[in-house]
């Protein structure tokens, strides 16, 4: 084998090419775990800075508000729509309500909002971040003895992680509450019998398994974030680019976690 | 500045909806409505698609649930556990029935009450019962009337192929 390998520069040349690839995959990889684990490390140490984290707190929560609302509100509404007549194809448009509200607390839910976010919020910290890094306020930070982990990247962290969960809740009974004028409004359904069949079917583990799902959202939209402004190299077009990449990788890690998370989840 | 005012609005708005939302269900759906039931056993022959947390029902009016369904091992019936409505007290001898909810499956426990005077005491048994109805084994009955007629237990037998020719 070695031989071969030193008799014909080729293959020798596919080895090195392989082994390169497969560093510059694992290398970044590395590099995302070393830096959560600064980012989570700086969490739980003083100094804390209870300002940033208020002002995160209601910059990546309260002001996200709105847009996760309506997204709720219409995904819920057109869920019970598809529903209702995917579910006449083998008359059971009474189970509607419940489909509905299954489909938003376990996946919809804490997914759409995660998204919302990772629009929303990851762009913003990522552009934020990186706008620091390259007129070198971060540098400037740590001239000061301020460590930008405690700093900027701890208090973005905990406020996404601590502030999706209670988004998701919102979006949960804004959906449900879509579904529902639907239901009522338009397919003739008994307000308060939908309120009952709904309440009855849903488990508290269907709402607490998204919103645990939520939280580990919440963590990788502010880690993203956090991550691709830090790391953002060469003015305008390095800041432009952290964001989209924050944006494309945190909704790719969402809907992979979202996966992992929900295979957990289904084996009680 | 003026422009995070708006944003602080429709925040608001938006949390307003929602409780306005979740309040309403909550006063409609009928929460913490039984907090302490009171426990009776019934034994069935076959439960079906019988399922903790199923319905309890008299009349159609729902007065408790299915706690636990576990099989006793001596006589090979299954034992459900219902939790009932404290203000409802059944009499002695009423009878539980397992019925289906519909032809696409889930099951509930329909209580047809009795006329004995004293009532089911709280972990009391109810004697009078009646299984689920097996209905492929029904069916199966109905297709091959000619086969030797399957216990009632052929529920545990696979469904009979249907005849080619009639």
């Amino acid at each position: 084998m070695t031989q071969a390998s030193l008799a014909t520069p080729a293959a020798l040349n596919l080895v090195r090419l392989l082994g390169r690839l497969a560093i510059g995959a694992i290398r970044p990889v590395g590099a995302l775990a070393l830096f959560a684990l600064r980012g989570v490390s700086a969490l739980f140490s003083p100094p804390w800075f209870p300002r940033q984290l208020l002002r995160q707190v209601s910059s990546i929560g309260f002001f996200s508000l709105p847009v996760v609302g309506l997204t709720a509100a219409f995904t819920g509404a057109a869920l019970a729509l598809n529903i209702y007549s995917g579910g006449g194809r083998f008359n059971a448009e009474q189970v509607m309500p419940q489909i509905v509200a299954l489909g938003i607390t376990r996946e919809l839910g804490p997914v759409l909002a995660a998204l919302m976010l990772a629009g929303r919020v990851s762009a913003a910290i990522a552009a934020e971040i990186g706008a620091m890094r390259t007129t070198e306020q971060i540098d400037a930070l740590r001239t000061l003895s301020t460590d930008p982990f405690r700093y900027l990247i701890a208090p973005r962290l905990a406020a996404a992680v601590m502030t999706l969960p209670l988004l998701t809740v919102v979006a949960d009974t804004i959906g449900v509450a879509g579904g529902w004028l639907i239901g009522v409004r338009l397919l003739h359904f008994n307000p308060t019998a939908y309120i009952r069949s709904t309440a009855d079917f849903l488990q508290p583990w269907d709402v607490g398994s998204g919103l645990i799902k939520s939280a580990v959202f919440g963590f990788i939209v502010a880690l993203m974030g956090c991550h691709h402004g830090y790391n953002a190299s060469g003015g305008a077009h390095g800041v432009g680019r952290a964001a989209t990449q924050a944006v494309v990788s945190s909704a790719i890690l969402i809907f992979a976690a979202d996966y992992l998370l929900t295979t957990l989840f289904s084996h009680p | 500045m003026r422009e995070q005012w708006t944003e602080i609005g429709m925040g608001l708005v938006v949390l307003i909806l929602a409780a306005a939302f979740l309040i309403y269900s909550l006063s409609v759906g009928d929460f913490g409505s039984k907090p302490g039931g009171y426990d009776v056993i019934a034994r069935f022959g076959q439960v079906g698609a019988l399922a903790p947390g199923a319905p309890v029902s008299i009349a159609g009016v729902k007065v408790g649930t299915v706690s636990r369904i576990t099989l006793d091992p001596k006589t090979y019936f299954a034992v459900a556990r219902l939790s009932l409505d404290p203000s409802v007290k059944l009499p002695a001898d009423s009878t539980a029935k397992v019925t289906s909810d519909s032809l696409l499956g889930g099951a509930h426990v329909a209580i047809a009450p009795g006329a004995a005077i004293d009532n089911l005491k709280a972990g009391g048994e109810i004697e009078n019962t009646q299984g689920a109805v097996d209905l492929f084994g029904l069916i199966g009955q109905f297709i091959r009337p000619q086969a030797p007629a399957p216990p009632a237990a052929a529920a545990t037998s696979p469904a009979p192929a249907p005849p080619t020719t009639y």
